[in-house]
């Protein structure tokens, strides 16, 4: 159930939260165009950049032939000539054939040339099963929150879908922004007047004082089911949403789990060498002393994603499975 | 000569060719037998007469890239040879803070947005350079330059395609110097008349004796006008040759060592210039010494000053990772 509108804020679609950004950005800035597969005459395959062509223009507007290399080097290239591309590579398991420009390119430039290149570029992708099965499902955001010079999102609620979308169009840097295909079509509330999110600011999107639950992009939700069936067994869980894991906001995560002394990461990535991996780490080197039971990790089981529905809900780490992580660090 | 460059005009020619040389071999035969260049160089010798020829063809405002071989690129584009030095040899005052190094040189003072060792990179990059000054209106065109190797990554293809399709002003250089490291163009390329491939991408293009600058200059010049005017890619294959290795540990087992010498002794760009400055254009031959004993010491004191510039200090290892937010 969505929640209920608040004064000030108004309900939308994910996918609208996204052609809202696009839309408040272009009419902001004439530098910035998209470009992407099916984007343009089709409008997205879920629809996020749907009625851009009509205001904006087949130049701002750009339909491309399947060509993720390229639609990826030449987004840097754009960005190196003082444009502000925001280019769509439809799922972010695609991002196999686009990674050479993002990370070897678009990341390391400005380094390699000692400060004079700025890529001020947005790669958006989704994330997340959906039955697609193994090549269109993966969640893959520990691929780029690994490479220095690139900034990394994983919004999971329609205002951070335009907020951090909007924040990523402004920074002078490349920012991979990971969506989630999963929630494109569900509603939610994001704020009627005009917001930017800013990077490297996680959200307490729950309070609690049981257990710290760590998530982001759609598992953020899950999370939020999670905690409300908990507490009705009387566990008040504290559920932190990263929104952007390059920045991470780490200090909020430590304040809480210095509150909690319990702590749960939970992602849909497969769970062996997932970014939980990274929140545990940094949790365990800093605050080890705060921690009263050994930190636990939630995440996809270790296999590709299948298709048939059972299997998919089985190797997908979901509501369950986070229940009983939190159950299990008390 | 007629509709070709002057005798002024070919000795300019020639002067930057011996600069790219000269400075080339003052890392093969000095810097680089010294120990005092870690990593990888790859070497411009025997290839100068494309990237003199092509970029004495484009304007100050162009945007130049290339690749891993892009020492000569950097310098023809007017970076200080002592800033060059400095980079290949990890010092501070390097063109990019001693971060970057021999593969990864780049000076946005003169546009040259860099040398990318990733084979093919710099086409899709280059393309979207292109997209911009088409974009922006700005009258730039790119140049962007990569080996024939490069012509079988599917950046090209993908590059290519689209940079007809949309039109953009990108002056695509293949030098062709017969090797992709150590794999002959005849055993990796199944198509070998490489400027025919433009002809599936509608793509102007022409093919020319990448050891003969001025045929090359003046190739250039068409290329880029056509590239200027129309707004459209081009693709100028220039055949040619690397008389030194791969990079600078080569064994050069892959191919005859009468190869290179008989390519040298015919075909080298520097005497073939030479020979027509002197025969053709009756340039006495003691102005062309002169020359290239002033352009050796240059070379000289540019190396020398970057010798004497210090290693960069640790702390700069973690700047320049992200632009500062405006």
């Amino acid at each position: 159930m969505p929640p209920k509108p608040e004064p000030g804020m108004r309900e939308v679609a994910y996918a609208l939260a996204v052609r809202t950004a696009l839309t408040e950005e272009m009419r902001r800035d004439e530098r910035v165009f998209v470009m992407g597969e099916d984007i343009a005459v089709y409008g997205g395959v879920y629809g996020a950049t749907r009625g851009l062509l009509h205001e904006f223009g087949e130049k701002r507007v750009r339909d491309t032939p399947i060509s993720e290399a390229a639609i990826a080097g030449m987004a840097a290239g754009a960005a190196l000539g003082g444009l502000r591309p925001v280019a769509e590579i439809m799922y972010c398991d695609f991002l196999s054939i686009a990674l050479d420009a993002i990370a070897n390119n678009a990341a390391k430039l400005r380094y390699m040339s000692g400060g004079q290149l700025a890529l001020p570029l947005v790669i958006r992708t989704s994330a997340g099963g959906h039955g697609y099965a193994a090549q269109h499902s993966q969640s893959l955001e520990a691929w780029v929150a690994h490479i220095p010079g690139l900034k990394v999102l994983t919004p999971g609620t329609c205002a951070d879908a335009r907020g951090l979308l909007k924040s990523a169009i402004r920074d002078p840097n490349p920012v991979v922004v990971i969506e989630h295909k999963a929630l494109y079509e569900t509603r939610g509330l994001m704020p009627a007047e005009e917001r930017l999110e800013p990077l490297g600011v996680a959200r307490v999107a729950r309070a609690g004082d049981a257990v710290t639950l760590v998530s982001w992009s759609a598992m953020a939700g899950v999370c939020l089911e999670a905690a409300e069936e908990l507490a009705r067994e009387g566990i008040e869980v504290e559920v932190i949403d990263l929104r952007t894991l390059l920045p991470l906001d780490i200090e909020t995560v430590l304040a809480s789990v210095r509150k909690t002394g319990r702590l749960v990461v939970a992602h849909e990535a497969v769970q062996y060498g997932g970014f939980g991996g990274e929140v545990v780490a940094q949790l365990a080197e800093r605050a080890w002393g705060h921690l009263k039971a050994p930190p636990l990790r939630v995440g996809s089981r270790f296999a590709p994603i299948p298709f048939a529905e059972p299997l998919e809900s089985y190797v997908l780490a979901g509501k369950h499975d986070i229940m009983e992580a939190v159950r299990g660090v008390l | 000569m007629a509709g070709g460059p002057s005798t002024e005009q070919l000795l300019g020619l020639y002067a930057d060719m011996l600069r790219v040389r000269f400075f080339e071999e003052k890392i093969d035969k000095e810097l680089f037998p010294a120990g005092l260049i870690r990593g990888l160089t790859h070497l411009y010798i025997g290839q100068e007469a494309t990237g003199v020829g092509v970029i004495r063809a484009l304007e100050p405002r162009d945007y130049v890239l290339t690749t891993h071989r892009g020492h000569g690129h950097c310098l023809l584009r007017g970076s200080p040879p002592a800033r060059i030095f400095a980079e290949i040899l990890g010092r501070r005052d390097g063109l990019c803070r001693g971060k970057g190094g021999s593969m990864h040189l780049c000076d946005t003072a003169t546009h040259f947005i860099g040398a990318n060792p990733i084979v093919g990179a710099d086409i899709p990059i280059g393309a979207g350079l292109a997209l911009a000054c088409k974009y922006l209106e700005n009258g730039r065109i790119v140049a962007a330059f990569f080996g024939e190797g490069a012509m079988n990554t599917g950046a090209f293809h993908e590059a290519s395609n689209l940079a007809s399709l949309w039109r953009l002003p990108l002056f695509m250089i293949c030098e062709n110097n017969r090797y992709a490291i150590s794999v002959s163009l005849e055993r990796s390329s199944a198509v070998t008349k490489l400027d025919e491939r433009a002809i599936c991408y509608d793509i102007w293009h022409e093919e020319v004796d990448g050891m003969r600058v001025r045929e090359v200059f003046e190739a250039a010049r068409r290329a880029a006008e056509v590239c200027r005017t129309h707004q459209q890619p081009v693709l100028l294959v220039c055949n040619t040759y690397r008389f030194a290795g791969h990079y600078s540990k080569d064994t050069l087992r892959y191919r005859p060592a009468e190869e290179a010498i008989e390519m040298f002794r015919e075909h080298d760009p520097i005497h073939l210039a030479e020979r027509e400055l002197a025969d053709s254009c009756e340039v006495p031959m003691d102005d062309l010494v002169a020359l290239r004993e002033r352009i050796r010491r240059e070379i000289d004191e540019a190396a020398e000053m970057a010798l004497r510039s210090e290693p960069p200090p640790e702390e700069w290892a973690l700047e320049d990772v992200y632009a500062p937010e405006a």
